[in-house]
């Protein structure tokens, strides 16, 4: 069944329509969840949000933009609000934006990314790498390189103009290259 | 292009000019007389390529480390919302 009758039906009150339109995205939003916060349990609590808020909402759901994008902003404004309640420092700053770029250090990485997800050693390494990234930051990267989504797309969810999203994934790019470059030049895992 | 790329240049790209460019457009397809000649500078240059390289390596590696929802995860889910049958 497409989605937009899944929708009007779960509007209707159909549990078994809603139940599909969970299945159909949980394990985007739980994946979208975990690669913002780096840790299964919160990312749990954010899909369970995310899903409660689709339940309670989806009359007020217009259709006006895709129901995945939607879905994304519920799980972008979550994990912003947490991070923003704890405040957490230590944050990279971009205040030297020209810094970012150093055509100095620039090696033929020997790693592929194939086998990312067993091995434990590069996990630890890209997880470090991006909790340095201020959430802002990261979302926009992974909304617009690692979910695909167009570059007013990503604007619209976290509610910036476009150059303003642009800037951001500049820096997000050039910031993580960098840090796994500082670990990749001279290693294979 | 971003305010950086459009300002008028007649020089022959950088390297500097050419990383920024990569992090400002990866995955864009751009035909400016500036992407052009950034293009052709990249196909000559080793460092700027490592550079390309390495650039979308990092984001392969953040698109391939997914993490399995296990079926207690899912099943907590829809008790959550009441949707079990």
């Amino acid at each position: 069944m497409d989605e937009l009758k899944l929708i009007e039906l779960a509007q209707h009150g159909d549990r078994k329509a809603l139940s599909e339109l969970v299945r159909n995205y949980e394990k985007t939003i739980f994946n979208f969840s975990f690669k913002i916060c780096r840790n299964k349990d919160r990312a749990e609590h954010t899909m369970q949000e995310t899903f409660l808020s689709m339940v309670k909402n989806i009359g007020q759901f217009s259709g006006q933009s895709k129901l995945s994008t939607w879905l994304y902003r519920v799980v972008a404004n979550h994990c912003l609000m947490l991070a923003r309640t704890e405040s957490k420092s230590g944050f990279t700053s971009f205040d030297d934006e020209d810094a970012l770029i150093d055509e100095s250090s620039v090696a033929d990485w020997k790693v592929t990314p194939d086998r990312v997800t067993e091995n434990n050693e590069l996990k630890a390494i890209l997880d470090e790498a991006i909790q340095k990234l201020e959430p802002e930051y990261r979302i926009v990267f992974l909304l617009r390189d690692i979910e695909g989504l167009s570059t007013e797309e990503t604007a619209k969810i976290v509610e910036l103009s476009v150059p303003a999203v642009k800037s951001r994934l500049h820096r997000a790019r050039a910031f993580l290259r960098n840090e796994l470059n500082k670990r990749f030049e001279n290693e294979r895992l | 292009m971003s305010d950086y790329k459009t300002t008028i240049k007649t020089e022959m790209p950088t390297c500097k000019d050419v990383m920024n460019h990569i992090c400002d457009n990866l995955g864009e397809e751009l035909n400016s007389p500036r992407c052009i000649e950034i293009k052709a500078h990249l196909e000559k240059c080793d460092s700027c390529q490592h550079y390309f390289k390495s650039v979308d390596t990092t984001i392969q590696f953040y698109k391939k480390y997914n993490v399995e929802l296990t079926d207690d995860a899912h099943n907590r889910l829809i008790e959550f919302l009441g949707l079990k049958e």
